[in-house]
């Protein structure tokens, strides 16, 4: 049997949705077990201290790159059917920073933010109600945002296409690049670490 | 010969490394060579799974759905006279270039039935997964969708069926014929007028509108 499985019609709708959600289950307990329902894990990562939010997530990017990857050559998936999304290059660099004063300032992003709800925590409830207020509005707003919304479409654009280069050399170089900053990232914890004695 | 400090942390970000560096060599497309499975294909043929049907095609028109590509394979004479709305005009020989994505549900329609049915096979043979064949082409759809016959000696429940049908008919210029009509010949089946460039089908059917007819089945379809 081939890979994606939704497109060559092994399941259908329904069952599309029971796998959402065991899949989306399972995501959230490791955001939770990561550390990842906790504001203050998640904003060390600001200050330096614990970038585990950097290793997790770069971790999973590289895990699924590789699998996707090498499934695709071993012949077992078709990458060509797997679903992409365009890139509008000015509104997702605007919506990226968005996203990003809002991760420092309210201390999740929307994931983490369900995460810390379920398990109780006012702040994430709150930052919940936020991001729902926020949808909303972005909602009600389209019609004024729409022009800036699809500007710079630049279609389905992947690092090979934009860079020109072998598709596998772009493997090789986000592994380096992960590695890289893996290794990065411990040698700035221990340099901001704060001594034992403050934490 | 693991040294000391070979902790899972290492182990790990060199297995990513050597997978990184083997992945140089590769590619995961599978480039322009394709193989083609008769069998899965003619499988494929004798289930009929490839169709859509013309009413199915006119609920998702009417219901405003953006998730399949609608190919008019006629020439382009042709479709400047009348075609389905939000078809757009790909004569078979353009067909290849034509940049479809494999992700896409793509349903092709001819006249009848041939074209259709060759680019069909065309293009499952570079696996476009996602093709289907309008079941019986554009003489189905003005048969069917555009000048449904109404039934000679209908009982209630039959009206009313038919007039969920003539309703979905108006809606796309065309209308319901007698049946003494039908049988006579199809001269009066003059096209409606060609919808414009920018045909866009209202989102919700006005209160006269067509309700959505078949809503529940065409679950199986989505894509």
């Amino acid at each position: 049997m081939n890979a994606p499985f939704y497109k060559f019609a092994a399941f259908g709708d329904e069952a599309s949705l029971v796998i959402a959600f065991v899949i989306g289950i399972g995501f959230g307990f490791f955001l939770e077990r990561s550390g990842f329902g906790s504001a203050r894990k998640l904003t060390s990562q600001f200050y330096l201290d614990d970038l585990a939010v950097f290793k997790v997530m770069f971790t999973a990017i590289v895990t699924a790159m590789l699998g996707v990857f090498y499934l695709s050559w071993l012949g077992i998936m078709d990458l060509s059917l797997v679903d992409l999304v365009s890139t509008s290059l000015w509104p997702q660099i605007v919506g990226g920073l968005v996203l990003g004063f809002g991760f420092v300032i309210g201390g999740y992003c929307p994931g983490t933010s369900l995460v810390a709800a379920v398990t109780g925590r006012i702040d994430g409830m709150v930052f919940v109600l936020g991001v729902l207020a926020g949808i909303f509005v972005f909602g009600e707003a389209f019609p004024l945002l729409r022009g800036f919304y699809e500007s710079g479409d630049f279609g389905r654009l992947t690092l090979p296409q934009a860079f020109h280069l072998p598709y596998g050399l772009v493997v090789f170089l986000v592994v380096v690049m992960a590695v890289g900053g893996f290794m990065g990232a411990g040698w700035v914890e221990r340099r901001f670490a704060p001594p034992a004695a403050e934490r | 010969m693991p040294r000391p400090h070979w902790t899972l942390n290492r182990a790990l970000a060199a297995a990513a490394l050597l997978l990184g560096v083997v992945a140089i060599a590769g590619s995961p497309y599978r480039g322009s060579t394709v193989r083609i499975d008769t069998q899965e294909l003619a499988t494929i043929v004798d289930s009929k799974v490839d169709h859509i049907t013309v009413q199915e095609l006119a609920d998702w028109i009417i219901q405003g759905r953006t998730d399949y590509r609608l190919i008019d394979l006629r020439s382009e004479v042709e479709y400047a006279a009348y075609h389905v709305p939000t078809a757009e005009n790909v004569p078979v020989a353009q067909l290849p270039g034509y940049g479809l994505g494999r992700n896409e549900k793509i349903v092709l329609y001819s006249e009848g039935g041939i074209h259709s049915a060759q680019a069909w096979f065309l293009l499952r043979a570079q696996r476009y997964p996602g093709a289907y064949i309008l079941f019986g082409g554009l003489e189905a759809w003005k048969g069917e969708v555009l000048y449904p016959v109404a039934p000679a000696a209908a009982t209630p429940q039959e009206d009313a069926t038919f007039e969920r049908i003539a309703q979905v008919a108006r809606f796309f210029g065309g209308g319901p014929r007698a049946a003494a009509v039908a049988a006579d010949s199809g001269a009066l089946m003059a096209m409606p007028a060609t919808p414009g460039a920018g045909f866009e089908p209202p989102r919700a059917p006005a209160a006269g509108g067509p309700a959505r007819p078949g809503a529940k089945k065409k679950r199986k379809e989505g894509c």
